[in-house]
C-alpha cells in the first residue's frame, strides 16, 4: 500500500517565521501515524496542510492520491478526510448539546434524519456518551469533549482521520480510553489511516509509525523502536533529545532531586483546611485539605477543569473560598492581606506578563509593586536576569521570545521578591523537553538551596515523579496524596501512571467501563447529492439560531437593542424647538410694550419668563444659560409707536446652540411682525397685505419632528444592529476556532454565509415590524403608505444590512474589530449622508454619492415615504431594486473575501 | 503611601502599553485633529445649499426677479418646474422648498390689488425646512418690496435689532467643533479604559497583578489616570491648536476652569468604561455593550439636538444617569458664555458624583468578575 500522504519539499512561513522548512515525508497508510515534538515545531501546520484546511505555500502535498494544491481535488477529497483541530473540543459548539453537535456535523455531510439517527446512536454508544445526549458540549469534562470531537470526526466514515493533539490536558485514564477507542475503530475499519500528534512522548510508544519534528523539520521517522534506536535512549523522550542538534540538547547530566533536609517542627508553609469553592451551583473544589512543609516540592496532578487552578487561586488569595481556610506559615490568610502576598510568587497558566513591556520593564514593574526599595531594585533585577540567563533578552518584548524562554521569564518574575512559596500553575505545558529540564533544575535549586516551598501543577507524569509528594485531583476532589514511590507501592503497579489510572477508574465507576464493546457498524450512506447544498445551508441556519437563542448578551442586543435605541433616539433626537426660555426687559411698561411681550408667551414655542429687572440681570441670566431669548423694550416705545415712529427694540439670542438660536429668531420675528400687523389693522388699515405669503407644510402638516425623524431612525437602527450581529456571527467562528469545521467539511462559501445570514434576516425583519408598530403607536407617526409593500422592501433592506455585516466579517479577525469596524463604517454615511438630518437633495455631490453608495439613503426615502408621503408599490420598485443590488453585491464580495483555506 | 506608589507604577505601565499601541495612537490623533475639522464642516443643521424649485406660472419680470433673489449660500439655484413635476419631485424628496408664483402675479400687484405666493415645504426635512422657509420668505418679500419702490418699503413699524450673544454669526462650526471634542472624549474614554481592563482579563495579566500586594482600586485608578491623562491632554491641545488656532473658533472662557471640568468628565467616563467592562465577559460582548451606550450618550447629551426638545421624563432620566448632558451645558457655559465657577459648579458636582458612583460599582464588581 502506498503512503496515505506524501509531502514533497513543503515549506510554510508565517511572516518571517518558517513553520515548515522543506519537509519531504511519506506518511504510511492503514496505520496509526504520529508526529511528536513540543509546541511550535510545525506539527499543526503539517497536519492542516494534509487536511487541506491551510493554503499550501510551496511544495506538493498528495493526500489519498490527490494533489491538495488543486481546488477541485480538495473538494473531491474533503469528504474522505476528518480533521480534529488542536484544543480541547475547539471545533465543538459549547452551547449545543451532544446530540445537536453531532446532528450538525451529520447535516454538513448531507445525511438525512434516519442515517444521522443511526450513526449518532452507534457513535454515542461506542464512546460511552450515550447517557448524556442532552448535555451542552461546554459542560462536558475534557475527556468527554475529546470523545465528542472524535464522534463528530467519525460521523462520515472518513478514510483519513487527522487528530491534532487530541489528548493534551486530559486525565491519564481518559487518555488511555481515547487511544483504545481509536484502536477499536481502526479494527472495525482497517482501511482507515490515522495521523495524529501528541506532546506526551510516552503516549507515542503505542503508535505504529512516528515522525519526530524540530524547528520545522522532520529529524527522524520510523517505528517507535526505530526512533529509540536511532536516538539511543531508553525512553522516546530521551531519544528525542539525543536526536536534536548537539548544541540544543541541554545539560546531559541526569536530573536528580536531592533529598529534602528535614524541616523538623517548623510550621508548615501551607496548611489548607476543607477548601470548597462553588460558582453558582457548580462545585469546582470540594472539601480539599493538605499540609505542605517548608521547602517541599508538592505536585498537583489532574486534567483540565478538575479544580487545580481554582485551588491555586484560593491559595494566592485571588479567590476567597466559599468554605474552608488557609494558613501560610501558621498565619491565617485573608483576601485583603497584603503581607502574606509578599511571601507568595505566582505563575498562572498561560503567559500572563505584559506583552507591551520589555523583559526589563516587566521586572521593574514587579519590583516596584512588591515594594523592593529603590536602591535594591537594579541590583536585584540584574541578579535575576543573570540567574535565569535572560541578559540577552532583557530589552526584548516577551512576545518575540520562544515559549521556553517566556516560561523562564515568568519564573524569574515570580521569584524576584524572594518569596517563600511559589505557586506554579502548569508552568511547563507545551514547553520542549530540553527547556523543561532547564526549568526543573531551577525549581530544584530553589527548593533545596533556598528552602522555597513549591506548589506546582502539571499533567506530565514524568514531572510528577520529580516531586517530593504529589496529589491527584479529579472533579474537584483530591483522590490521592503521597510520595510517588509510596503511591506506586500502595497500588502495586509498575508506574505512577498506572497507579493513577487505577485510582481514577475506581472513582469514576461506571463511566470508566472499557469502551468499544459495542461494535462500530458501518451505516449505509444515502446520497441526496442534489439536496446536500440545501441541507448544509439549513444546518448552518439551524445551528446559528440555536447558538443565538442560548447566548443572552447577543440575544439581548439583537432583540432589545433596536427597541431601546429606537425609543431613546425617537424621543431624544427632536428638532421641535418648544418652550424656549424667554425673558422681557420692559423699560417702557406701556400697554403697547406689554402687548408685544404677551405676543411671545401666547405661542407654545416660548415659555413664560419672569420679567427682568435691568440690563445686568439680563446679561447675568443669559450667561447662566437660563434664557434662550430676551426681549428688550426701551423706554418710550409706546409713545414712539403712537407718534407713528419706528422705535427700536432689541432681541437677545443665546447663540451657544446655533440651530436653536436660528429657530428662536424666526419665531421672534414672526411674533413681532404679527404684532405690527395687528396694530395696523386696529388703526384701520386693510386687513390684507399686498402680498400674502402662504406656507404649506406637505406630508407633515403639524411640522412635528417625530414624523420625519422616527422613520429615519428606523432606517438607522435596521442598518446598524443587523450588520453588527451578522459581522460577529462569522468572526466568532474565527475566534473560537469552529471555523475549522467550515474549512474541513464539504460546505461551500455561499452555503456557509447564507445559512448564517438567514437567522439574522429573520430577527431583523421581526424587529422591523416591532419598530414600525412603535413608530405608529408610541410616537403617533401617521402611516399613509402600503404596509405590505413597505414590509417587503424592509426585508430586502435587512438582507442588505446583514450582508454588509458579513462583508465586514470577511476582513476582520476579532469580534471587537468586527463590532467597531462595522459600527464606524456603517454609522458615518448613514448618519451624515442618508437624509437622517440633512436632506439628501441639499448635499453636495461627494456627500450625495457617498450616501447613495450605502443602502441607508435608499431606505430612508422608502421609510419616510411609506409613513408620511403615501408611497405605494410604484414608488418603491426602484429603491427595492437598488437595495436588492446591494444585498447581492455584499453577498458576492463576502464570498470572495471569505477564505475556505487558512493562509 | 505604598498605595500611591503602586498607582504611579501601574499608571506608568498603562502609559507604556498605550505608547506601544500604534493603531490607537493614530486613532486618537485622527479624531482630535482631522475628524474634528471634518465633522464641523460636514452635515449640520445650518440652512445651506437648500434645494429649491420654482413653479413660475407668471413668467413676468417680477417673477424672474423673485427667482433670482433665491441665492447661495443658503439656497441652491432654483430649478423651474411645472406644477405636476413639482408635486412628483417633492414626493420623491428632490426639493425641500417649492415656490409657486401664480399667473397674473405681477399684473395684480401693479394694479394695486393683492396677490398670493405659495411656498410648498417638504416638512419631512425637519431640521431645515422651518428655518429655510423663514429665510426664503424674507428674501422674497424683501425683493418684492424693492421692486415696489422705496415709498412702499417701510412696512414694518418696529425696528428690530437682533443681538446674537456668544456666536454673532450663528456659525454652526463654533458649536459642532466643541461638541465633537466632547464626543471624542466620551467614545475614547469608554473604549480605552474598558478595553484595557478586558484585555488584561483575557490575557490573564490582571490575575497576576492581583496576586501581588496590589489592591483592586489601585488597578482601576491607574487605568483611569493613564488613559484620562492622555485624553485630557489631547483634548486641551485640540481645543487650543485645532479648534481655536486652525478653525478660528474663539475660546473666551476660563481655560483653567474648563480643564478642571474636563478632568472630572474624563474621570467619570473612564469609570463608566471600566464598569461596562466588568459587565462583559470578553471583548466581543464589550463591543456590543459599549456601542449603544456611546450612541445614546451622544444623541441624548444636548450636543446634537436641544435638551429642551426632549420629553421631561427622558431629560430627567438622562441627566440622572449620564454625565454627558452635564458636561455639554458645562462646556457651553464656560467656553461660550464665559460662565464662572459659581454658575457651573452644580454640573461639575453632578459629573463628579456619577464618577464616584461608577468607581464604587466597579470595585464592588471586581471580585465577582475575577471569579468568573
Amino acid at each position: 500500500m502506498g503512503p496515505v500522504a506524501r509531502l514533497t519539499g513543503v515549506t510554510h512561513r508565517y511572516g518571517a517565521v518558517a513553520a515548515l522548512q522543506d519537509v519531504t515525508l511519506d506518511i504510511p497508510a492503514g496505520c496509526m501515524a504520529g508526529l511528536i515534538g513540543p509546541d511550535g515545531v510545525g506539527k499543526s501546520t503539517l497536519m492542516a496542510l494534509v487536511a487541506g484546511v491551510r493554503q499550501l505555500q510551496a511544495g506538493q502535498v498528495m493526500v489519498l492520491g490527490g494533489d491538495m494544491g488543486r481546488a477541485p481535488v480538495r473538494r473531491a477529497t474533503a469528504p474522505r478526510i476528518a480533521y480534529m483541530p488542536q484544543g480541547l473540543g475547539r471545533n465543538l459548539y459549547p452551547t449545543l448539546t451532544v446530540r445537536e453537535n453531532l446532528d450538525f456535523f451529520g447535516l454538513l455531510f448531507g445525511q438525512d434524519r434516519a442515517e444521522r439517527d443511526a450513526r449518532i446512536a452507534m457513535l454515542l454508544k461506542a464512546t460511552g456518551l450515550d447517557p448524556f445526549p442532552d448535555r451542552p458540549a461546554g459542560k462536558l469534562s475534557g475527556g468527554m469533549k475529546q470523545k465528542l470531537s472524535l464522534c463528530s470526526a467519525l460521523i462520515h466514515d472518513p478514510d483519513l482521520l487527522i487528530l491534532d493533539e487530541p489528548t493534551t490536558g486530559v486525565d491519564p485514564l481518559s487518555r488511555g480510553q481515547f487511544w483504545d477507542l481509536i484502536d477499536h475503530v481502526r479494527a472495525q475499519r482497517p482501511g482507515m489511516s490515522v495521523l495524529t500528534a501528541t506532546a506526551y512522548m510516552e503516549e507515542a510508544d503505542r503508535f505504529d509509525w512516528l515522525a519526530a519534528m524540530d524547528a520545522g523539520r522532520v529529524i527522524a521517522s520510523g517505528t517507535p523502536q526505530d526512533l529509540r534506536q536511532k536516538g539511543g535512549g531508553k525512553t522516546l523522550e530521551a531519544a528525542f533529545i539525543n536526536l536534536l542538534p548537539a548544541d540544543r540538547r541541554g545539560d546531559p547530566a541526569p536530573l536528580i532531586l536531592p533529598p529534602r533536609p528535614d524541616s523538623g517542627d517548623a510550621v508548615p508553609a501551607i496548611e489548607a483546611r476543607h477548601l470548597t469553592m462553588r460558582f453558582g451551583d457548580f462545585t469546582a473544589v470540594d472539601d480539599v485539605s493538605f499540609t505542605i512543609p517548608q521547602g517541599e516540592i508538592f505536585g498537583f496532578l489532574g486534567s483540565n477543569g478538575c479544580g487545580k487552578s481554582t485551588t491555586m487561586k484560593m491559595l494566592t488569595g485571588l479567590l476567597t473560598p466559599t468554605q474552608g481556610e488557609t494558613e501560610l506559615f501558621g498565619e491565617h490568610m485573608t483576601s485583603g492581606d497584603m503581607q502574606s502576598r509578599l511571601r507568595i510568587g505566582y505563575m498562572s497558566q498561560g503567559f500572563s506578563l505584559y506583552g507591551e513591556l520589555t523583559v526589563r520593564q516587566n521586572l521593574t514593574l514587579h519590583a516596584r509593586l512588591y515594594a523592593i526599595p529603590p536602591a535594591d531594585r537594579a541590583p536585584r533585577i540584574a541578579e535575576v536576569l543573570r540567574d535565569f540567563d535572560l541578559q540577552a533578552e532583557a530589552d526584548a518584548l516577551p512576545e518575540s521570545l520562544p515559549l521556553g524562554i517566556r516560561q523562564r521569564l515568568q519564573l524569574a518574575v515570580a521569584v524576584l521578591h524572594r518569596p517563600r512559596i511559589l505557586i506554579l500553575d502548569e508552568p511547563t505545558s507545551g514547553v520542549d523537553p530540553v527547556a523543561r529540564d532547564v526549568f526543573w533544575r531551577k525549581l530544584i535549586g530553589l527548593s533545596r538551596d533556598d528552602g522555597v516551598t513549591i506548589f506546582i501543577s502539571t499533567h506530565f507524569m514524568n514531572e510528577a515523579e520529580r516531586c517530593d509528594r504529589i496529589s491527584l485531583m479529579h472533579a474537584g476532589k483530591v483522590l490521592e496524596v503521597g510520595a510517588p514511590a509510596e503511591i506506586v507501592a500502595r497500588h502495586r503497579t509498575d508506574t505512577l501512571e498506572a497507579a493513577f489510572i487505577e485510582v481514577l477508574a475506581h472513582e469514576m465507576g461506571d463511566a470508566a467501563r472499557p469502551l468499544g464493546s459495542e461494535g462500530i457498524a458501518p451505516v449505509p450512506t444515502q446520497n441526496p447529492a442534489r439536496l446536500a447544498a440545501l441541507i448544509r445551508t439549513r444546518a448552518y441556519a439551524w445551528r446559528e439560531t440555536l447558538e443565538l437563542m442560548r447566548d443572552p448578551i447577543r440575544l439581548f442586543f439583537a432583540l432589545a437593542g433596536p427597541v431601546i435605541l429606537f425609543i431613546t433616539m425617537g424621543f431624544g433626537i427632536s428638532f421641535d424647538v418648544d418652550r424656549l426660555s424667554f425673558g422681557v426687559l420692559d423699560q417702557d411698561q406701556s400697554a403697547e410694550s406689554r402687548g408685544l411681550a404677551e405676543g411671545f408667551t401666547a405661542i407654545r414655542q416660548f415659555a413664560e419668563g419672569a420679567p427682568l429687572a435691568g440690563p445686568q440681570e439680563l446679561a447675568a441670566r443669559m450667561r447662566q444659560g437660563d434664557l434662550s431669548l430676551a426681549l428688550e423694550i426701551p423706554d418710550g416705545f409706546g409713545k414712539a409707536l403712537a407718534q407713528g415712529e419706528a422705535p427700536e427694540i432689541s432681541v437677545w439670542v443665546d447663540g451657544a446652540m446655533p440651530f436653536r438660536a436660528e429657530t428662536a429668531r424666526g419665531y421672534a420675528l414672526g411674533v413681532i411682525q404679527r404684532a405690527a400687523k395687528d396694530r395696523a389693522v386696529a388703526a384701520g388699515a386693510s386687513t390684507q397685505d399686498a402680498v400674502s405669503f402662504e406656507l404649506r407644510f406637505l406630508f407633515n402638516q403639524a411640522f412635528k419632528s417625530a414624523n420625519a425623524m422616527v422613520p429615519s431612525i428606523l432606517m438607522l437602527i435596521l442598518m446598524l444592529i443587523p450588520a453588527i450581529m451578522a459581522a460577529i456571527s462569522v468572526v466568532r467562528e474565527k475566534e473560537t476556532g469552529t471555523i475549522a469545521n467550515f474549512r474541513s467539511t464539504p460546505v461551500t462559501r455561499p452555503e456557509f454565509l447564507i445559512g448564517k445570514q438567514l437567522p439574522y434576516i429573520a430577527i431583523a425583519w421581526g424587529g422591523f415590524w416591532v419598530l414600525a408598530a412603535l413608530g405608529r403607536g408610541l410616537f403617533g407617526v401617521p402611516f399613509t403608505g402600503q404596509i405590505w409593500a413597505f414590509g417587503a422592501v424592509a426585508l430586502i433592506y435587512v438582507t442588505a444590512s446583514t450582508g454588509f455585516g458579513q462583508l465586514m466579517s470577511s476582513f476582520t479577525a476579532t469580534q471587537v474589530a468586527a463590532v467597531f469596524a462595522t459600527a464606524i463604517i456603517a454609522i458615518i454615511p448613514t448618519v451624515n449622508f442618508s437624509g437622517l438630518i440633512v436632506p439628501t437633495s441639499t448635499l453636495a455631490l461627494p456627500g450625495k454619492l457617498i450616501g447613495e453608495a450605502f443602502p441607508g439613503a435608499w431606505f430612508q426615502q422608502v421609510s419616510v415615504g411609506s409613513f408620511v408621503k403615501g408611497y405605494g408599490w410604484q414608488d418603491l420598485v426602484f429603491p427595492a431594486l437598488v437595495l436588492a443590488g446591494f444585498a447581492l453585491t455584499y453577498l458576492g464580495l463576502a464570498i470572495l473575501g471569505l477564505r475556505k483555506q487558512e493562509r | 503611601m505604598q498605595s500611591l506608589k503602586n498607582i504611579a507604577a501601574l499608571t506608568v505601565k498603562e502609559l507604556r502599553a498605550l505608547a506601544r499601541d500604534r493603531i490607537m495612537l493614530v486613532l486618537i490623533l485622527y479624531v482630535f485633529t482631522a475628524a474634528v475639522w471634518l465633522v464641523s464642516n460636514a452635515a449640520s443643521t445650518e440652512v445651506h445649499n437648500l434645494s429649491v424649485g420654482v413653479v413660475d406660472e407668471d413668467q413676468s419680470q417680477l417673477s424672474a426677479r423673485i427667482t433670482d433673489a433665491i441665492q447661495a449660500p443658503m439656497f441652491a439655484s432654483p430649478v423651474a418646474l411645472t406644477p405636476e413635476a413639482a408635486a412628483q419631485a417633492q414626493k420623491a424628496g428632490r426639493y425641500v422648498l417649492v415656490l409657486s408664483i401664480p399667473p397674473g402675479f405681477e399684473r395684480d400687484l401693479m394694479a394695486g390689488g393683492t396677490a398670493q405666493l405659495m411656498l410648498l415645504v417638504d416638512a419631512t426635512a425637519v431640521a431645515h425646512a422651518g428655518n429655510g422657509a423663514t429665510f426664503l420668505r424674507q428674501a422674497v418679500l424683501t425683493e418684492i418690496a424693492a421692486w415696489a419702490g422705496p415709498q412702499a418699503a417701510s412696512t414694518s413699524s418696529v425696528d428690530v435689532v437682533f443681538r446674537n450673544l456668544y456666536n454673532p454669526n450663528l456659525s454652526p462650526m463654533w458649536f459642532t467643533a466643541v461638541m465633537q471634542l466632547m464626543n471624542n472624549v466620551t467614545i475614547l474614554m469608554l473604549i480605552l479604559s474598558g478595553s484595557s481592563l478586558i484585555r488584561e482579563r483575557e490575557h490573564g495579566t490582571i490575575e497576576h497583578v492581583l496576586v501581588m500586594p496590589v489592591r483592586p482600586h489601585e488597578i482601576a485608578l491607574s487605568k483611569i489616570c493613564a488613559n484620562g491623562g492622555v485624553i485630557l491632554g489631547a483634548q486641551i491641545l485640540s481645543l487650543l491648536l485645532v479648534v481655536e488656532g486652525l478653525m478660528g473658533v474663539p475660546v473666551t472662557g476660563s481655560l483653567p476652569l474648563y480643564v478642571t471640568g474636563a478632568l472630572i468628565y474624563v474621570l467619570a467616563m473612564g469609570s463608566i468604561g471600566l464598569l461596562l467592562a466588568t459587565l462583559a465577559q470578553n471583548m466581543g460582548q464589550f463591543g456590543l455593550l459599549v456601542i449603544p451606550v456611546i450612541i445614546v450618550m451622544f444623541l441624548l447629551s444636548g450636543a446634537m439636538t436641544p435638551m429642551e426638545s426632549m420629553p421631561d421624563w427622558l431629560r430627567l432620566a438622562v441627566r440622572l444617569v449620564s454625565p454627558a448632558p452635564h458636561f455639554v451645558s458645562f462646556a457651553q457655559g464656560v467656553l461660550y458664555r464665559d460662565a464662572g465657577l459659581l454658575t457651573v459648579w452644580p454640573e461639575m458636582a453632578a459629573i463628579a458624583a456619577m464618577a464616584l458612583v461608577a468607581v464604587s460599582l466597579v470595585l464592588w464588581r471586581f471580585r465577582k468578575v475575577l471569579s468568573a
